[in-house]
């Protein structure tokens, strides 16, 4: 029931947004976290309104309110509507690829997928996430009063691992470095498990979930759960940035949650309206080929966002040492979790 | 079955009893296994609580546990098990499974904690937390079906409270906003009744019916309007405020006297509620209204009226239940952000059987199931995480379906009333 009314809602939503075909139009299809998660989907959906503003198309987007919508949206933007179809999201894998499959004229992008072997209509679009994600956890190791760090997740799947897995192995660099002794609880690279809300959508599990980890003696926490990190803001604005910071992922989160901005010692981008404007290019060029792009610390597809509020209180010489190891992980000579 | 038609009566229940208490001893020894087995631990492992946190006034030292203590359990178990076997008396089948439980789920937690340690004050609190919405949202379950009104409409009520917090209190401030919620969870309990005692709608469509309009009506809103004008949606969260002395007893203050507006509130309404319904004239004609209306009708009660108020009441509750999740926890709306956690209070209600204290009771296990599951995940124990993340719900199905003995619902529940 839930699904009907939210897809009825849907597909008002499109009705409005509906124009002129005649002009070059990219649709994306978001995950369940909502066009305005302040994040992931958000960030997404900024790179066809840069392509909006820069090349003149036509951007449409629809938005995922369950799992079982995903195949109903991409279905609705069938029938030569869409020049490209972008999909957000890891989740939305198999229902791009059978898509894509029953419709080889279409050209698709996924975000967060990267299919093996390579489909020729699909793009996907992945990101060295684990390279930016060890620049915090080094920052974090350095930034630390208690001596103890915490991350979780919204669902155990690769792309948001991949943030953890960085995370920890970049805390754990720094004890190395510096013979100190930083944890980081809420994921364990090893065992692949940790800490998961199981949704992308629970405000309150957020900060639910930061002041178990307070509770356990955390002082930074990044969750990777979209706009579920929110509530671990809202915690931190509570308790106040000397108790407890967060750390944001995806976007620059002082950008997209401006009335917290003080809590976040910085995020870790991920820049997917940055590969999603490339896409949408070669597709206006006609230089659109299915495979891969990945967004690494080189090209500036993954990277640290600014301290912003925090700029004076991460000492020099931690800045110093990130702008090194940024450097090694470009160069080849470090390697993550190596 | 047919074996046992000779008997009396008196032996049947007799017989009945004997047989639960053999079942009784039966999941006890069984358990005991369980625990000697499957959580085992190294006598020279130990688990440690910390029972205070750094800040507190009164730090107590921490509860260290030995692996020994699972062996003992298990033990203690077996004794139970096998009293209960032999000769289990009807007074003492419940109250060994309560033992029974609690000395599994003390035993799991040392297993799990082994070599390690976690807050246990830390989870004690997060289990009060989380059992806020739930306890309201079963206190407003209550309210109505004592009064014969079925109410599925618990979360959209929830939804509904928690969307006019965040509007209201990003306008008014904080308790305007949650005024406002409690009016809104009102008129909802309102919409509600009319559509069941007036116009004598199925008591279970008109509550789905509710849930449906709230969830599409605040969807739309929040990816429309709130999305473009933020400050909308930006509201002042009601923070812990910590009752001076209580506050500072070590594990009992942060877990009951040092919480926010909506812990204490909800703690209130439950003794409140629990006093008015069984203890006032009032509780008495609404009770009266639940089980024989016609009966309360003939002694000049008014039915219809009864109706309506309690279920607006416990609109009101849901509401003040929903503002939770924004004033009382994020300060900000997001679609659906209740969750389902209605539909949990109504399993609440049901397991507290139709009693305030019984659902708040219900509300804490499911609670502490919850900040248990984030412990588990914190400690790297072998169990997977989707696993642990069921685990609240499991307790729900487990305290619904089974443990609840014969509970009954209010005689009239969901029968509309028609006056002659």
């Amino acid at each position: 029931m839930t699904f009907l009314t939210k897809t009825g809602l849907a597909a008002v939503l499109v009705a409005g947004s509906v124009t002129a075909a005649s002009a070059f139009t990219a649709c994306q299809v978001t995950d369940t976290g909502g066009i305005d998660d302040a994040g992931f989907n958000q960030t997404a959906w900024k790179g066809v309104q840069d392509s909006m503003a820069e090349y003149g198309i036509e951007g449409r987007f629809l938005e995922s309110q369950a799992e079982a919508d995903y195949e109903a949206n991409l279905n609705s933007l069938l029938g030569g509507a869409c020049d490209v179809i972008i999909t957000v999201g890891f989740l939305m894998g198999d229902a791009t690829a059978t898509s894509a499959a029953a419709n080889p004229d279409q050209k698709y992008s996924i975000v967060d997928y990267a299919y093996d072997p390579t489909i020729p209509n699909v793009v996907g679009q992945v990101y060295a996430t684990d390279q930016a994600a060890f620049l915090a956890g080094y920052l974090a190791a350095g930034m630390t009063e208690t001596g103890v760090l915490g991350t979780f997740g919204g669902i155990n799947i690769p792309p948001v691992t991949v943030f953890m897995d960085g995370f920890v192995h970049g805390a754990n660099h720094y004890n190395s470095v510096h013979g100190t002794d930083v944890t980081v609880l809420g994921w364990n690279p090893e065992s692949q498990e940790g800490l998961f809300t199981g949704n992308f959508d629970s405000l309150d599990d957020g900060r639910a979930f930061a002041q178990n980890l307070y509770d356990e003696g955390a002082d930074i926490i990044m969750p990777v759960a979209g706009p579920v990190g929110l509530g671990s803001a809202s915690l931190a604005n509570e308790l106040g940035t000397d108790e407890l910071k967060i750390i944001g992922v995806d976007a620059d989160q002082t950008q997209t949650d401006p009335d917290r901005a003080h809590v976040y010692l910085t995020s870790v981008l991920k820049r997917m309206d940055a590969t999603v404007q490339a896409v949408i290019k070669a597709a206006m060029d006609d230089t659109f080929e299915g495979g891969l792009i990945v967004g690494t610390l080189e090209n500036g597809g993954v990277g640290l966002a600014p301290f912003h509020s925090f700029e004076d209180a991460v000492p020099a010489e931690l800045k110093a040492e990130i702008e090194e190891i940024k450097a090694a992980i470009i160069d080849g000579s470090l390697t993550i979790g190596g | 079955m047919s074996a046992v038609t000779t008997d009396t009566s008196a032996e049947k229940i007799a017989s009945a009893k004997a047989r639960q208490a053999r079942i009784t001893g039966g999941i006890l020894i069984g358990l005991s296994l369980l625990v000697l087995f499957l959580l085992d631990v190294a006598a020279s492992e130990v688990a440690t609580f910390k029972l205070s946190r750094p800040r507190d006034a009164w730090v107590l030292p921490d509860l260290v546990v030995p692996g020994a203590f699972n062996t003992i359990a298990a033990a203690l178990l077996a004794f139970l098990g096998v009293r209960q076997f032999l000769r289990g008396g009807g007074r003492w089948t419940s109250l060994s499974l309560g033992i029974g439980i609690a000395l599994v789920i003390m035993a799991f937690l040392v297993w799990a904690t082994a070599g390690k340690s976690f807050s246990l004050t830390g989870m004690l609190q997060a289990t009060m937390v989380r059992a806020v919405p739930i306890a309201l949202g079963g206190l407003a379950g209550v309210l109505s079906e004592r009064v014969a009104v079925i109410n599925i409409a618990i979360e959209g009520m929830l939804l509904a409270g928690a969307f006019t917090g965040a509007l209201m209190g990003s306008l008014l401030g904080g308790w305007g906003g949650l005024v406002m919620a409690v009016l809104v969870g009102g008129m909802f309990g309102m919409i509600l009744a009319a559509l069941v005692v007036t116009f004598r709608m199925d008591q279970i469509i008109a509550g789905v019916v509710i849930n449906l309009f709230v969830l599409g009506l605040t969807s739309y809103v929040t990816s429309q309007v709130f999305a473009e004008h933020r400050y909308l949606n930006n509201a002042e969260i009601f923070r812990s405020w910590k009752i001076p002395i209580l506050g500072d007893i070590p594990v009992l203050g942060p877990t009951l006297f040092n919480q926010n507006i909506f812990v204490y509130g909800a703690l209130i309404l439950v003794a409140v509620a629990t006093y008015y319904l069984f203890h006032t004239k009032g509780g008495l004609r609404a009770r009266a209204v639940g089980e024989h209306p016609r009966a309360a009708d003939t002694l000049g009660v008014d039915v219809y009226f009864t109706r309506y108020l309690h279920v607006t009441l416990a609109g009101m509750v849901a509401g003040f239940g929903g503002a939770w999740f924004t004033l009382g926890s994020v300060g900000r709306f997001d679609e659906n952000m209740t969750g389902g956690r209605g539909f949990i209070g109504l399993a609440a209600m049901i397991f507290g059987r139709w009693h305030p204290v019984g659902a708040l009771s219900a509300a804490l296990i499911f609670g502490f199931a919850d900040s248990l599951q984030q412990k588990l995940a914190l400690l790297n124990t072998p169990i997977p995480s989707e696993f642990l993340a069921m685990a609240p719900y499991i307790a729900t199905i487990i305290v619904v379906a089974g443990l609840i003995g014969k509970a009954r619902p209010p005689a009239a529940d969901g029968r509309p009333y028609v006056k002659e």
